[in-house]
């Protein structure tokens, strides 16, 4: 379904308390954070950009770590100017050059890749990029070789820039501000334009539009705010090197916007900041977190398909006027679900994962073969005994069981909270 | 009657590989003429449609529109001008509402084709011009519901709105009955009748008795070639006719 989006008074309200709570967040956090922070933010930027061209004019680029990576080597090259007194350049300002070098690959590889559609589009726009990722470790002068760029961020504007509050802030402006474009841009002709191409490209050609030129243009602006995305990366980042161009980049925009949900406006940005916290936290305990971050994207495609955003969206639609009290009850018994078996599945793999590890089998050639116990988060377990592999089994079955339950209880709550909504 | 051709024919041809489906076809189409195209299934009505709106190029021979060659341009630029078509298939956006759909067709006409720094909202002229379009094809109560949600006789009427939304000098209607019930046709044909009032018309139809509520000008399409041409009466009297396609029918 699609109407032409506009803001309610209590969207508004929220969206300005989220603003304060962004703005905030630096006086509460720890630097550490402050630095996860910043990479979601530039996360939920490429992701709204990219869903420009996927959730509005349903365009599914395989490649848009090309114009992420062409932003942040602009930026980089301009830094490296800069501190090179070449050239004198706001710090602030950076991303514009990133948002240049996105809008001008943009319109190059977008005239190509828009020839097609469908799967034909996806795969033009993934070699596209895979051109880059294996053309920029040979390309020394652009692209630094195999080990990159790496440059320093100048004092502006009274401005040291020397530690990541100052680069939070400008981070949060210029997402704030590309993110208020992006959404701009879905309320004009052009973008209302690209929904209906969306819907059916060849009628759009039969009502005088040269849709060629128009996909180029949608397909231009999602890679000129990608680049701004790129650009915030190498600014954060001081660096980068041509790893940034690997289609593992341009699968993760595609997984984060899905996860969030591609039929919502900030569903995808939502996501992608989720997913890649979620990638921070689990990637320094396990080195199984891809693992489990492919079980999300799976279990979200089966049973969530419109993704966060659409399951906020659903909510919000529904139960207008509804007791959300009737709520705690379901919805803890489905926490308690998900805590089960996530505890089950993450018990059995981090064993497995151990017991198959280079640092076990060491371990039992040691004690001569036999079968030793092996140690997860501080406890030790015997690989041989039952009982440690009902800790797997058993939090599985139990949350199993209670499935149905929460289940039931959870449509019963929300047949009745509907029937309130509407009297 | 010397009426000057809107829509112009001129020993037009199509192949695909070695099948040759249009097979030389001359015809004019004059102002205000509301011209109707009928002939069996596999005539080459449809090709011949999609030759004219640009879907394909031709073989051989020209199409001129208002004495300008449109032949081989691309679909929007033979929109532009001045030649739209409906589809037989309905061809809408089936998520958008009704108002967007005319919206769509009506902007591009009002030169806001890649308009990117004002909001659609605030093109009144737009939004004026798709109130009485909506109130033309007796849609307004549906304004905003998905197209896709329709009745298939309103969604045939959004289908020929968008069409009409360009203004276009000549309207082409590809089988804007078919699959319909009898009362569904009678309703479109009464409103086609209504919203192009004084309009040139080329009509596909298989049904001929639509042709003759609507039409007050025929040709008989037969493997490719124009069989007779002229008032829809002589022509249905025309021996040949009978037993190309009449003779069929009543089989």
């Amino acid at each position: 379904m699609s109407t032409v989006p506009t803001i309610t008074a209590r969207q508004l309200v929220l969206i300005v308390l989220g603003l304060a709570i962004l703005a905030a967040l630096p006086l509460v956090l720890s630097p550490s954070l402050v630095n996860a922070a910043i990479k979601m933010l530039i996360a939920a930027l490429f992701a709204l950009a990219f869903s420009l061209a996927m959730g509005q004019a349903g365009m599914l680029s395989f490649g848009h770590s090309a114009y992420y990576g062409l932003g942040a080597f602009a930026a980089l090259h301009l830094m490296k100017a800069v501190e090179d007194h070449v050239l004198a350049w706001p710090t602030p300002f950076v991303p514009l050059v990133g948002a240049a070098a996105g809008l001008v690959a943009g319109i190059v590889f977008g005239w190509f890749a828009t020839q097609r559609t469908g799967v034909y589009f996806a795969m033009v726009t993934l070699a596209l990029a895979e051109l880059l990722f294996t053309l920029a470790p040979t390309w020394n002068s652009l692209f630094g070789g195999e080990s990159g760029i790496s440059t320093m961020r100048m004092p502006s504007w009274a401005l040291s820039f020397g530690n990541d509050v100052h680069v939070y802030y400008l981070t949060l402006g210029w997402v704030v501000v590309s993110a208020w474009c992006l959404w701009a841009f879905t309320r004009t002709p052009m973008g209302r334009l690209a929904v209906a191409m969306r819907e059916n490209e060849h009628r759009v050609r039969f009502l005088g539009f040269d849709t060629h030129l128009a996909r180029t243009l949608v397909f231009a602006i999602s890679a000129m705010f990608t680049g701004v995305a790129g650009a915030l990366l190498a600014v954060a980042n001081e660096a980068s090197n041509y790893t940034i161009f690997s289609a593992q980049a341009s699968a993760n925009v595609v997984l984060q916007t899905f996860i969030g949900g591609a039929g919502t406006f900030l569903g995808p940005a939502l996501g992608a900041a989720v997913m890649t916290f979620f990638a921070r936290v689990t990637s320094d305990l396990t080195r199984s977190w891809l693992l489990y971050q492919g079980l999300i994207f799976v279990l979200v495609m089966l049973f969530v398909p419109d993704g966060i955003g659409g399951l906020i969206a659903l909510h919000a639609r529904r139960l207008r006027g509804a007791a959300i009290s009737r709520f705690v009850v379901p919805y803890l018994l489905c926490a308690a679900v998900g805590l089960l078996i996530t505890a089950g599945v993450v018990f059995g793999v981090e064993s497995v994962y151990v017991l198959l590890s280079d640092a076990y089998v060491a371990q039992r050639r040691a004690a001569g073969g036999a079968v030793v116990p092996y140690r997860l988060v501080g406890w030790t377990f015997d690989p041989l005994s039952p009982l440690t592999w009902s800790l797997a089994v058993v939090p599985v079955l139990l949350g199993g069981a209670l499935l149905p339950l929460a289940r039931a209880r959870t449509l019963l709550a929300w047949d009745k909270a509907i029937h309130e909504a509407e009297r | 009657m010397s009426a000057a051709p809107v829509l112009e024919l001129r020993d037009l041809h199509k192949s695909f590989a070695e099948t040759a489906i249009i097979r030389g076809v001359t015809l004019e189409v004059t102002r205000g003429q509301r011209h109707g195209l009928i002939g069996p299934n596999g005539a080459g009505k449809s090709t011949l449609f999609n030759l004219i709106s640009g879907q394909f190029a031709p073989t051989a021979g020209d199409i001129l529109l208002n004495g300008r060659s449109i032949a081989g341009l691309p679909p929007h630029l033979v929109n532009r001008r001045g030649l739209a078509r409906s589809f037989q298939i309905t061809n809408l956006f089936p998520r958008m509402s009704v108002a967007e759909n005319l919206r769509i067709a009506v902007m591009g006409h009002h030169g806001h084709r890649f308009t990117l720094f004002r909001p659609v909202a605030r093109l009144n002229r737009v939004r004026q011009v798709v109130d009485e379009h909506l109130e033309r094809l007796r849609l307004q109560r549906r304004r905003n519901d998905m197209a896709g949600d329709l009745a298939y006789s309103e969604q045939r009427a959004l289908e020929i709105g968008m069409a009409l939304a360009s203004e276009p000098e000549i309207l082409l209607l590809d089988e804007p009955t078919s699959g319909m019930s009898r009362e569904e046709s009678a309703y479109v044909v009464e409103l086609i009748r209504e919203v192009t009032e004084g309009k040139t018309l080329l009509v596909v139809e298989h049904d001929m008795s639509v042709v003759f509520d609507l039409c007050d000008y025929a040709s008989v399409l037969v493997y490719g070639e124009i069989l007779a041409s002229g008032p829809p009466e002589t022509v249905r009297a025309d021996r040949r006719v009978q037993e190309a396609y009449l003779g069929e029918e009543a089989a």
